[in-house]
């Protein structure tokens, strides 16, 4: 059986899907745009600007940046390792400060959350950073100085703390008379019950690690330790460098990014990472609540 | 609860106490663990040292040592290949190697800036003009090689001229050998001299012949803009170029510069001038006529692309970038012939680049300074180092040819594919003339020009003035954005009328502080010209 709707209904849906039909295509355009373009020829962009459909069509960009395909594959290697090595670990050791944190059973718990927030508030700025990083830990062109310094924040440990409270205690205290110890607890309650909260920190985590280039940029001096953003970033970074007063130095083979390579590149950095959003996204709306309402 | 509280701030106390002691040990063991590992790396040590000053003229190298240079720049991809090789033959030659290191160029400046000033061992790095190199000097990053020279690297030592070291001195010490490579970078325009013959146009050589150029060209080829893409800086090194300012301590886009090259010592503001006055009302007219687009400084497309593309006519250029272009243009677009005019034959006088515009100095933190300038010796000077550094594989990456002065890349009969990237390695650092390659098929007008440079040489007086801006830093930044928001579109003649905007420009010049910039900049002037001598 089919339920009668009024006109007035049929016409609000219509009207709605149109506008929210539109929005949706604007919101592609520019994303398009960006896909259009790494694929123009470069003349054409020159001459007439960005357009959405070529006219002539050529991946001479693509060329470009796969003309060392053995490099941007081992790019993409250590950029993926690190993604997921990373938000794992950082996952692992976010949620265990953030329980800790949030039981009551732990006295000082408010005093520890003060320390871990009170970090936020200063920073020692880059170059102890940087010493404390290539000298007394020794991690210059190490993969540790990609992985470590991300993992943890004091921001995602509050998250988690904050998330965790919500949980109620009733549940590792029943844990406990069944006679599990405090990781089973963890383990097995816990995390399951925290999946909202571990996905959308992981999201940050995975991100995170995704875009980034500073870390590379400073520590990294072997080219096949470079990560996929570093790699391709560096490819633009030669064309601020072109618009200063070192340019009369440069060889004057040195010849800038075209515009079409530019848009190559941010098709080839995002790529894969787009894919992750549509697998967390269920868990994400409902993580970004945490706090907010049960906090 | 209180009682709890001042447990905690017990053990928080004693926590703190613990750490303090801890890190206190770690700094004490720190340098004996650091010296270990230096020695079980192979470092050169003490008694070795004191050995070799023993016997000046031939260094100890018993030891073998591991260097970390760097370079600012990007490597290419089979840069590892070749320092390995090159490594192969330092080894038996010095018992040295080498991990050769690159910046690349993002963010640059905050890496060099981390690599000198946090004491990371590095044996030797990239030094310039550009990259600061009087600023880290004075601060100490680098170590005074005025002693080691003689012994240590005797070859360079003897082939840099005279007037090279001194204009590497800083306070009468040398801190980086420079680069030995007379060079010139003059401003200049590079334009479509096919149209000028076609359209029958002036010679170009003066202001009033630029402008019936791109006059004649505007009216007749529809779809053209002269300067397409961004303008200012062929309109802003013009304005220099005709009114003989000078830029002082390198920086092209301040607006203090010295009045002309005699008078080294007028220092002003240029849009307190009348030229400047002139200059603006002019490049109105120029606008008017639509020389330029109005969006110019907002695009960022170079202006040479829209030459390629067929819609443009004028490119700024410097003599080595005008070659690198006219080289790819006859490639690329064989069909359009260019020429190009440098702005000197308006001032009549070409001054050189500094010889540390390009140079290599040893940081403070190196462990094997003489180890370094031994290497750096045996690079600059041994061609077969040289080349092999510079220039990649024989064969591979270039082919000489018979002459022995010229090259071909990429080599001669092996095919290569169309993304193939010709050799290159940040290496103006230790270009030693002598020893360096000509490609083949490159810019003809290039060798000509450098000898037209050379006639009307003179010394360079105004680059190695040290500007930090320290004192005046608010000023200065206040100056920046009335310069950008006021002063750029003014220059280009994108203001309704020149009076008025030039009236507001200097108004808010003046509240920005500029008399204090330059009377910062006059002060820094003054001490170098007394320092050096010049009047």
């Amino acid at each position: 059986m089919k339920i009668r709707m009024e006109k007035a209904t049929i016409l609000f849906n219509v009207i709605g899907y149109l506008v929210i039909s539109l929005l949706a295509v604007l919101c592609l355009l520019p994303f398009l745009l960006i896909i259009t373009g790494s694929v123009s020829s470069e003349m054409e962009i020159i001459r007439d600007g960005f357009k959405l459909i070529p006219d002539q069509f050529s991946i001479d960009a693509y060329r470009a940046i796969f003309s060392d395909p053995k490099q941007i594959f081992q790019a993409y290697q250590v950029t993926i390792l690190l993604t997921i090595a990373g938000s794992l670990l950082g996952l692992f050791f976010t949620s265990m400060a953030g329980y800790v944190l949030s039981r009551k059973e732990f006295h000082f718990r408010n005093p520890v959350a003060f320390i871990i927030y009170f970090t936020t508030l200063f920073s020692g700025g880059l170059i102890p950073w940087y010493i404390t990083i290539v000298k007394y830990l020794g991690w210059k062109d190490s993969y540790l100085a990609l992985l470590v310094p991300p993992m943890l924040s004091a921001w995602n440990i509050i998250l988690m703390k904050n998330f965790m409270k919500s949980i109620p205690d009733s549940i590792s205290e029943s844990a406990k008379i069944d006679g599990a110890g405090e990781f089973t607890i963890y383990r097995r309650l816990i995390l399951p019950l925290s999946i909202p909260g571990l996905a959308t920190i992981g999201l940050f985590l995975a991100l995170a690690y995704w875009n980034e280039w500073f870390l590379p940029n400073i520590f990294i001096t072997t080219e096949s330790k470079y990560p996929l953003q570093f790699l391709l970033y560096r490819i633009l970074a030669s064309a601020a460098v072109l618009n200063t007063n070192i340019a009369g130095n440069l060889s004057p083979d040195f010849k800038p990014p075209t515009e079409t390579l530019k848009m190559a590149v941010a098709i080839v950095v995002t790529g894969p990472i787009v894919f992750l959003y549509p697998f967390v996204q269920r868990f994400f709306i409902k993580g970004l609540t945490i706090g907010a309402v049960k906090g | 609860m209180n009682r709890k509280y001042a447990r905690f701030f017990a053990i928080v106390l004693a926590l703190t106490l613990f750490t303090a002691l801890i890190s206190a040990c770690s700094k004490e063991n720190k340098p004996a663990a650091e010296s270990k590992a230096a020695e079980s790396s192979g470092s050169e040590t003490t008694p070795a040292e004191s050995s070799s000053a023993s016997d000046p003229a031939k260094p100890d190298i018993s030891k073998k040592v591991e260097l970390v240079w760097y370079l600012l720049g990007d490597s290419h991809a089979d840069s590892p290949k070749v320092v390995e090789e090159w490594n192969k033959m330092l080894e038996k030659d010095l018992n040295t190697t080498v991990k050769l290191n690159f910046t690349t160029w993002t963010e640059w400046a905050t890496k060099y800036n981390l690599l000198l000033t946090t004491g990371e061992k590095v044996d030797m790095i990239f030094a310039s003009s550009w990259a600061d190199y009087f600023k880290y000097a004075k601060q100490g990053a680098f170590l005074d090689l005025t002693d080691l020279l003689p012994t240590y690297a005797p070859q360079t030592w003897s082939t840099v001229p005279e007037q090279d070291w001194s204009e590497a001195k800083v306070d009468g010490k040398i801190f980086a050998v420079p680069a030995t490579y007379p060079e010139f970078t003059p401003n200049g325009i590079v334009y479509r001299e096919d149209w000028r013959k076609e359209l029958n146009l002036p010679e170009v050589k003066d202001l009033d012949s630029i402008e019936a150029y791109m006059d004649g060209v505007k009216k007749s080829k529809s779809g053209v803009t002269p300067i397409g893409g961004s303008a200012w800086n062929e309109v802003s090194t013009l304005f220099k170029a005709i009114t003989g300012f000078e830029a002082i301590g390198g920086d092209g886009n301040s607006v203090v510069v010295a009045k002309s090259y005699d008078n080294p010592r007028d220092i002003v503001a240029y849009p307190f001038t009348t030229e400047f006055a002139d200059y603006a009302k002019r490049m109105k007219t120029w606008a008017s006529k639509g020389f330029w687009s109005s969006s110019t400084l907002s695009v960022e497309t170079a202006a040479g692309d829209l030459i390629k593309a067929g819609t443009g006519a004028v490119y700024w250029r410097n003599p080595a970038g005008a070659g690198g272009f006219i080289t790819d243009l006859k490639k690329t677009n064989p069909e359009i012939e260019v020429a190009y005019f440098p702005f000197t034959r308006i001032q009549n006088y070409a001054v050189p680049n500094l010889s540390i515009n390009n140079g290599m100095a040893i940081p403070k933190s190196s462990t094997n300074p003489e180890r370094s300038l031994m290497v750096l010796d045996k690079l600059r000077n041994d061609p077969k180092y040289f080349n092999l550094m510079t220039y990649g594989f024989e064969g591979t990456h270039y082919s000489l040819n018979a002459d022995g002065k010229t090259y071909v890349a990429p080599p001669k009969g092996v095919e290569v594919a169309q993304d193939w990237k010709k050799y290159d390695i940040a290496g103006w650092g230790w270009r030693y003339e002598p020893n360096m390659l000509k490609e083949e098929g490159s810019w003809d007008g290039f060798d000509k020009l450098t000898e037209e440079f050379k006639a009307i040489s003179r010394p360079s007086i105004f680059q190695p003035v040290v500007l930090d801006y320290e004192p005046v830093k608010a000023e200065q930044a206040a100056v920046n954005q009335v310069f950008k928001q006021y002063g750029q579109p003014l220059m280009m003649g994108l203001v309704p009328d020149v009076d008025k905007a030039l009236e507001t420009y200097r108004k808010k010049l003046e509240g920005a502080g500029i008399d204090k910039v330059v009377a910062y900049v006059k002060e820094q002037a003054e001490a170098y010209y007394t320092e050096r001598n010049i009047q």
